[in-house]
């Protein structure tokens, strides 16, 4: 996934490398306000009403006239090849009208869930019971159901050229100086677990051919890269292809394009010459939608007496599945001058990664972040005081050493012990910190605006809102921009039609849509005062916008209009009249105003950092670990809704512990087979386990609009695993910290006490 | 993660139409259950289902597996609760059933026939937000909104039987509910913001 940021997303590189300017140039025609009457105030979602009500119809809800229900033959196995298949009594079933075999006998499949086949029958019943008549014979082959067994020398060769594929070293400094310069070592082997997006709205979609045009409402990430993927994939021009995804029901990273279940169902609507609608059960979900890789870092780091990083080894190694990549970045924001890494992806037989929320950072942060406590225990150091002494310089990007005291003062660091609760009893508290960085820059977006002769305003863009707030923050910018209140504004959106926008991922969308709505919304206000001068008998430079209307100013004012000045600077100009903004746009008549506009410079950026503390209670009779609380300071450039914003952050914290203390995919180390491919047994926070959550939104509007979505999900598990340990003393250096591993960590230590 | 009590005649059900329902197994059935087994058997084609959801009555044929969840959303198109885990995980399919909240994943369509179904689509007044729903709203309790039709019907559950709870009664209702987003904090507030629960 681009993040579009100068900071790297993955790798190695150390952010403070790479800083932002302190103070980037602004845009030279319609910058942002220095005074706003909206941006940066608290607005309730625009299509909260749609969606609490349940009118807002996502992909899942649409119901087409004649539609039927499609379902995806997948292998049961690891590992096997095809013998043989037989789909001829499925194609007689009842209610089925389209059948297709994507397999051959003699070929492979890689993991359970892979797709071999589709049918679509009139009823979801009649489909499923049509998709139990295929006979399907299989050789079952050795299967690599974890990395252990995929790393083992004895392995049976699973994959192409080899089970492992080993990066090159990355080295900086002189690690033997490092570590010789160092008075206390730490070594240790950290691991995360293999996650999964868990979308509430599986992946699917519905899809129904016009002749040769296909539209299709797809829950995606990218309506436009979705187009793109239908046409390439059904070798169709993209002219004929139409994507709709007016609401979508979560993605976090797993949901870019049509993928399999996509072209299979356009396909059988073709063959079956009907609309089909194909959404994935949960099960398939967690099989074959995309994972967050799991990591491993086997590490050796030391630190001087006076407690400064001297020197970074590590041998790292995870899965992505069969055949993807599992890379992360490491070491983590901290500088230490000597460093090296090896990085080995491990390929075993389940369904592949996709990016996932902040890809690579959570792992990277969690192995990083706990070492950090590690090496301060060594030199008797406060944990955050340690961080301060090792962190990268202030720069705009990365504000730790300012954000650190911040939420230190509202957990109340000070009450902190140190490693191991004294207090007597089974309930120990303790207290811990970390810190995430991010990229969030976003370019590319395009949007058309409309002002009607009735006043009313629309704005297209072919964005998404994946459950962001995307639409609000849409129309709270083109409110600003024309002096209007945000219910005034139409934002269409999530439609192929539209002009282009990128897809939603790594926290890009805010900073590439936002500038397209600045400019755009900013030239039609340019397109509307052309247009009216001349009934107003002025020229188009002395009118100006106010709120609701707008103003004919002095002409010896400067010219504010085109520097795209709103009301509250505006007010300086002396108003010679004021002209409500329904009786401005009845002088258009019957032709709208009607531009487009773009994603320009000068808006928006990349480069965001944050800080979170964690408090929590660990019963060590029975293991139980209850979050209370979480401190989070971040920041994200120009914060457009305050609102919105903070629940980013909520949400990225939840699943921040959801990482750390619940959620795991585990696979039967026989067959590979997912154990817990439900809601059930893959765990997630409860509303009885969602902790206080307490968010500093800090505000830098001069760096303009930067994404939030991913950042506040980065730090939140290593802050509560550090937390664990100053509760317990004991040292979990894998999550998510369940009672299972942490009962048997205390056992091995004899307890705190 | 306390989990919602889960309907428990789909048991019931499997049990009286279940076509293997053995000896050994009705001797520990109750009397209730097995008076219900000399019932006819229905299905396994479609049969004629009543059901009264939002104050309508609707007519439909469905097969005895459908769930009202499936029945609600395929065959009346009424898609406001969403399917999500459909194995009574989530929450997302929650309907309230004579005040008392149901997965309705987990209810078949001929079990709920003759009962009362509300849904989050027949909750507002035409435009005017039940309490509840404008909380949700005010509250940024929803993100992606696909969760919020189950944590909306759960809470006017809790608000009818309880109108005011504690933030602890409150979150104990909700536990039945995931959220994938995270919008347990809004969501929360929501709840504790209506006052008395009932409408207006």
């Amino acid at each position: 996934m681009d993040n579009g940021s100068r900071i790297p997303a993955s790798g190695s590189r150390q952010v403070a490398e790479v800083q932002a300017p302190a103070r980037p140039p602004q845009h030279e025609k319609y910058p942002w306000p220095e005074k706003s009457r909206l941006l940066g105030t608290r607005v309730s979602r625009i299509d909260g009403p749609m969606k609490v009500s349940g009118r807002a119809k996502y992909s899942y809800d649409i119901v087409r006239p004649g539609m039927l229900y499609g379902r995806i033959l997948r292998s049961p196995h690891a590992h096997a090849r095809l013998k043989s298949i037989d789909a001829s009594a499925a194609e007689k079933a009842p209610g089925v009208k389209a059948l297709l075999i994507t397999i051959k006998p003699g070929e492979k499949v890689m993991f359970p869930g892979e797709e071999i086949g589709a049918l679509a029958a009139a009823t979801e019943q009649q489909a499923a019971d049509a998709l139990r008549m295929i006979k399907v014979e299989w050789e079952v082959l050795p299967a690599l159901a974890n990395v252990e067994q995929a790393m083992r020398p004895e392995a049976p060769q699973v994959f192409t050229p080899a089970n492992t594929r080993r990066g090159t070293a990355q080295e900086d400094g002189d690690l033997a100086a490092g570590f010789k310069s160092a008075a206390f070592t730490v070594e240790g082997t950290y691991s995360t677990q293999v996650q999964t997006h868990t979308s509430l709205e599986t992946h699917g979609c519905v899809c129904e051919w016009n002749g040769d045009n296909l539209t299709a409402w797809v829950s995606t990430q990218a309506v436009h890269g979705t187009r793109e993927g239908f046409a390439q994939g059904l070798k169709i021009p993209q002219a004929n292809v139409r994507v709709i995804t007016e609401f979508m029901g979560g993605g976090f990273g797993s949901k870019f394009g049509p993928d399999m279940q996509g072209l299979l169902c356009a396909r059988l609507a073709k063959a079956a010459n009907a609309p089909v609608k194909l959404m994935l059960d949960r099960k398939e979900e967690h099989l074959a939608t995309g994972n967050r890789p799991s990591a491993f870092a086997k590490v050796k780091a030391g630190v001087s007496a006076d407690g400064k990083l001297t020197a970074f080894d590590a041998t790292t190694w995870g899965t992505g599945g069969a055949g993807a990549g599992s890379d992360y970045p490491l070491p983590y924001i901290y500088v230490f001058p000597n460093r090296r890494r090896m990085h080995t992806d491990v390929y075993i037989n389940s369904g592949q990664q996709r990016a996932m929320r902040a890809p690579g950072h959570p792992q990277g942060c969690f192995v990083t972040e706990v070492l950090m406590d590690e090496l301060a225990d060594q030199v008797r150091m406060d944990p955050m005081e340690f961080r301060l002494k090792n962190l990268p310089p202030l720069a705009p990007n990365a504000m730790w050493a300012k954000y650190f005291p911040m939420g230190a003062e509202r957990i109340n660091w000070k009450s902190r012990h140190v490693t191991g609760d004294p207090t007597p009893g089974p309930i120990k508290r303790g207290l811990g910190c970390s810190a995430n960085r991010w990229g969030g820059a976003g370019t590319g977006a395009r949007a058309h605006c409309e002002i009607a002769s009735d006043g009313s305003v629309v704005m297209r863009c072919g964005t998404q809102d994946i459950g962001t707030g995307n639409r609000t923050i849409m129309a709270m910018v083109v409110a600003e921009t024309l002096g209007l209140e945000v219910p005034q504004i139409t934002i269409e959106l999530g439609d192929s039609h539209h002009p282009f926008a990128p897809g939603s991922g790594g926290s890009t969308t805010a900073a590439a849509v936002m500038p397209a709505m600045r400019v755009t919304a900013g030239k039609a206000r340019d397109a509307l005062f052309e247009r009216i001068a001349p009934q107003l008998g002025v020229a188009a430079t002395e009118i100006n916008i106010g709120v609701g209307e707008v103003h004919v100013v002095s002409p010896s004012t400067p010219d504010s209009s085109a520097s795209g000045q709103t009301a509250s600077r505006s007010g300086q100009a002396p108003i010679l009249r004021r002209v409500a903004w329904r009786d401005a746009c009845k002088m258009l008549g019957t032709v709208p105003v009607s531009v487009d506009g773009q994603w320009e410079r000068g808006l928006s950026a990349g480069g965001t950092s944050g800080v979170q503390f964690a408090e929590v209670e660990v019963d060590i009779e029975t293991g139980i670990t209850k979050v209370k609380k979480i401190v989070c300071v971040q920041d994200c450039g120009l914060v457009v809704d305050l609102k919105t914003a903070e629940t980013q952050c909520h949400g990225g914290i939840i699943s921040g512990v959801n990482y750390g203390v619940f959620e795991e995919r585990i696979l039967d180390r026989n067959t590979a087979n997912m154990v817990n491919p439900n809601m059930e047994w893959y765990h997630m926070a409860g509303q009885s386990d969602i902790p206080e959550i307490d968010v500093v939104l800090v505000d830098t509007p001069e760096r303009g609009v930067i994404g939030i979505g991913e950042p506040p999900a980065v730090a939140t598990a290593a802050a509560v695993a550090n937390a664990i340990r100053n509760a317990t003393g004991v040292t979990l250096r894998n999550i998510p910290i369940t009672p299972d591993k942490l009962l048997t960590e205390l056992e091995r230590a004899g307890g705190t006490n | 993660m306390a989990r919602k009590k889960i309907d428990e005649s789909r048991r019931d059900f499997l049990k009286t139409v279940g076509v293997v329902a053995s000896a050994s197994a009705s001797l520990t059935i109750a009397p209730e259950a097995r008076a219900r087994q000399a019932l006819a058997t229905l299905g396994p084609g479609e049969v004629p289902v009543t059901l009264t959801i939002n104050g309508r009555r609707h007519q439909l044929n469905v097969e005895p597996r459908v769930t009202l969840l499936d029945a609600m959303r395929t065959r009346l198109e009424i898609t406001g609760q969403k399917r999500v885990c459909d194995r009574g995980a989530c929450g997302a399919c929650t309907v309230i059933i004579e005040g008392r909240t149901y997965y309705s994943c987990s209810m078949l369509a001929i079990e709920a026939q003759g009962k009362n179904i509300r849904t989050v689509d027949g909750l507002a007044n035409g435009s005017t937000l039940h309490p509840v729903q404008q909380a949700f709203c005010d509250n940024d309790g929803l993100m992606c909104g696909f969760c919020t039709p189950g944590f909306v019907m759960a809470t006017v559950a809790l608000l009818e039987k309880n109108p005011n709870p504690t933030p602890e009664q409150a979150k104990r209702a909700l536990d039945g509910n995931l959220c994938r987003c995270g919008t347990n904090i809004g969501v929360l507030k929501a709840a504790l913001a209506v006052k008395g629960g009932a409408r207006g």
